[in-house]
């Protein structure tokens, strides 16, 4: 009875063959859904910030330098590859690439940085293509992290002890 | 109806002790009661109702109402219900009566809401530590409202001792793991031995505690909150995710797309069978029958494969957002997965006629790391190794959810109580994941996949869900908030219950079958960090604090 079981199990390794790839100098083909690092076009992003209040990770800080620059950075650190950044972008903006091969020893080879201008609202002073943007956001769930200064920047404490915000972005570029 | 009928059973028999109850729906029961009567009615819940224990939940509702919550989940499997029993803490007195004695199960749950929210269990015999590291200095409790999620505590002393007990007399202590050739994940349990035969265990763990729970009451929103809770596990990371989205939705009354219920059952579907292949491959490898473990891990890629291809990653499918999915299956992604279940059932099949008959495997399972009944009742064992001694649970049949209640499946047990029972559960659990599989490709109709969510979540309300993963029953429990996001999550996966069998389990047995054993309910681990020698010749202990390791480690000791 053991013996006829072990024929089996014999048999089953044998029909099997060979299957394993040679891995890197050949991967198997990715799936098109396939969610590797996000990358964030600069000439369709419209500075909304909707990717930056609904990053899991926290990982996209929105921030502005001046009245009419706008700076997006994807700080690429603890990104988990989850797209939900890419799912809410109004403007299709980010996408899900196919690249998974990103360990470095280098923080800036995968980190991203978007200079956008911005025009000013007439009406309320701040960068927004339309003031009813906004309103728009948040009945679709979005939020403020920093709700006093309605910016979209998670504040870590780690970087942060008592610096300003701008500041602790310049640390995190090097 | 169950809980209007369990509620009336209480309130004849306590009376006035019932404060308040909510049935928010058939299948929920919240009951507030009164703290003086709380071991007395989890008694009569656990013993004459025969309820199944849960969990036990603490909670900081200061900044609302002013007290703490404690709160006792109970299932009635039978009936389809999951019931809360709650009790309300002042501020001023943090101590709570603790139904230990009376439920053995509710042991380390209680221990762990002494340790995040400085509640005392009144009356329980063991207060250890569980889950703070030694060094967290006394009086800070991290889950309470007034702690921030990124405070760190002064007076931490990264040199205090986690005191072990004292060995039973000629008992020899054989320490095993933290890391350890046949732990994939690092655990302690520290082994009282006498010859080849194991007497009782202490376990250590939690050392990797990652404070998921805190970070999403204080700074994650509720649609980031699945992405974080489908990490909590390196294996069945989607049932948390799920188990999430549904205490929500429950505790919101949404009723999500009938398409996006199809959609969730499937995913859960896949997973369990990756998971359990996997299972069946390492319980091959650990008792060293290593072809099995090849194969299976063979048989088991294409399913990783079509998961890959539906949601766009292997394992981590990130699926639910609160009110659906967000992965579409197509038409043609149906055809493939029904080829990539054709081929699995074909390869299957074989493999579970060979292993059922294999002696070798026989001899080193049968009759190893038993759990009778009593121990699954007392210590609330759950999944394959309850089903695996006769107890006939399965959250996807008594609590329905998703798509379950429009499939048809079998419920698999054994009567074994053993490693080689498990074994065989989980080989044919993967033919009903099959099965439901193709019934949710044949019924699930064209729709949405999610609802289009414009108001605000209603604060202040409860919800739980209980997901049968591949390991047990995993019960999530949520209080709704403000700002976006829940004043309280509480995660309960299945080998939180589970490992309190293993001390049990694998009490007077040999040594060396003590990994099977372990493995035998598919852990999930924290881990801890410390390392302890014995000197043979001499037998003396020493321990290696952590300072000396780290000299050791970077050869600056002599
Ligand atoms: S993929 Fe997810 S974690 Fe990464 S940046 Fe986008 S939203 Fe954040
Ligand atoms: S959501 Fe899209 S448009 Fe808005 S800031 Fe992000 S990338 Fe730009």
């Amino acid at each position: 009875m053991s013996l006829t079981s072990k024929l089996q199990e014999v048999l089953v390794c044998l029909r099997a063959g060979r299957v394993t790839l040679p891995y890197p100098a050949q991967s198997a083909p990715l799936p098109p859904r396939f969610r590797g690092r996000p990358i964030f076009d600069a000439s369709k992003c419209i500075g909304c910030g909707g990717c930056a209040s609904n990053c899991p990770a926290r990982e996209i800080l929105v921030y502005d330098v001046c009245q009419e620059i706008r700076i997006l950075k994807y700080l690429g650190r603890r990104c988990t590859y989850c797209g939900r950044c890419a799912d809410v972008c109004p403007e299709k903006a980010i996408t899900m690439s196919h690249e998974f091969e990103t360990a470095t020893g280098t923080i800036g080879d995968i980190q991203q940085r978007l200079d956008l201008f911005m025009s000013t609202c007439q009406r309320c002073g701040r960068c927004f293509t339309e003031p009813s943007k906004l309103e728009e956001l948040k009945l679709k769930g979005y939020r403020y992290d920093d709700l006093e200064n309605e910016r979209w920047i998670f504040r870590s404490q780690a970087y942060l002890e008592g610096q300003p915000v701008v500041d602790d972005i310049e640390i995190e570029l090097d | 109806m169950a809980a209007r009928e369990k509620l009336n059973l209480l309130k004849e028999r306590f009376g006035n002790a019932i404060q308040r109850a909510d049935i928010p729906a058939e299948d929920r029961l919240f009951v507030f009661v009164d703290p003086q009567s709380v071991r007395e009615i989890c008694r009569h819940v656990f013993r004459h109702l025969d309820a199944r224990y849960v969990i036990s939940i603490g909670a900081d509702d200061r900044p609302h109402s002013g007290d703490f919550l404690v709160a006792h989940h109970f299932a009635f499997d039978e009936d389809h219900l999951l019931s809360s029993i709650l009790t309300r803490i002042p501020a001023d007195e943090p101590a709570f009566d603790s139904i230990t004695d009376e439920v053995p199960a509710a042991n380390w749950a209680e221990r762990e809401i002494r340790d995040l929210y400085g509640l005392e269990p009144r009356g329980h015999r063991y207060l250890k530590r569980l889950v703070l590291p030694d060094g967290w200095p006394d009086g800070v409790h991290p889950l309470r409202k007034d702690v921030p999620f990124d405070h760190v505590p002064e007076g931490f002393d990264p040199d205090r001792e986690f005191k072990f007990d004292e060995a039973p007399e000629g008992c020899t202590v054989v320490p095993f793991g933290p890391f350890h050739p046949t732990l994939d994940e690092p655990a302690h349990f520290r082994l009282y031995v006498e010859g080849e035969m194991v007497r009782g265990c202490e376990y250590r763990g939690f050392m990797v505690h990652r404070g998921i729970e805190k970070l999403a009451e204080s700074v994650l929103t509720y649609n980031d909150i699945p992405m974080a809770a489908e990490r909590i596990c390196g294996i069945c990371g989607c049932v948390h995710n799920v188990a999430y989205a549904q205490s929500v939705e429950g505790a919101a009354a949404l009723r999500i797309p009938p398409r996006a219920e199809y959609i969730r059952t499937i995913m859960l579907e896949l997973e369990r069978l990756h998971s359990h292949l996997l299972w069946v491959g390492l319980a091959c490898h650990i008792v060293g029958f290593d072809t099995m473990f090849m194969q299976a891990f063979r048989i088991r890629e294409p399913v990783m494969w079509i998961a890959e291809k539906i949601s766009g990653n292997r394992k981590t499918y990130a699926l639910c957002v609160i009110g659906g999915v967000r992965w579409e299956i197509t038409d043609d992604l149906r055809a493939e997965l029904r080829q990539v279940l054709d081929q699995l059932e074909k390869e299957w099949r074989p493999v579970v006629a060979a292993v059922q008959k294999d002696r070798n495997l026989k001899a080193r399972t049968r009759g190893v790391g038993v759990a009778d009944r009593h121990l699954v009742k007392d210590a609330a064992l759950l999944g394959p190794v309850a089903r695996a001694a006769g107890v006939d649970i399965d959250a996807r049949r008594d609590h329905p959810y998703a798509a379950y209640d429009r499939v048809e499946f079998d419920v698999i047990t054994a009567d074994g109580a053993d490693v080689w029972s498990r074994v065989i559960v989980r080989a044919l659990e993967v033919f009903e994941s099959i099965r439901i599989i193709r019934q949710c490709l044949d019924r699930m109709e064209p729709g949405p996949l999610s609802l289009d969510i414009q108001d605000e979540l209603p604060v202040g309300r409860m919800g739980m869900s209980s997901v049968e993963a591949p390991r047990g029953e995993s019960h999530h429990f949520v209080i709704t908030g403000e700002n976006n996001r829940p004043r309280r999550w509480r995660v309960r996966a299945p080998t939180y219950q589970n490992l309190q069998g293993v001390p049990a389990m694998i009490k007077d047995q040999q040594l060396a079958d003590m990994t099977i054993s372990l493995g035998s309910i598919d852990p999930c681990f924290s881990c801890t960090d410390r390392m302890e020698t014995i000197d043979i010749r001499s037998g003396a202990k020493r321990v290696w604090s952590q300072e000396e390791l780290k000299q050791l480690a970077r050869g600056t000791r002599a």
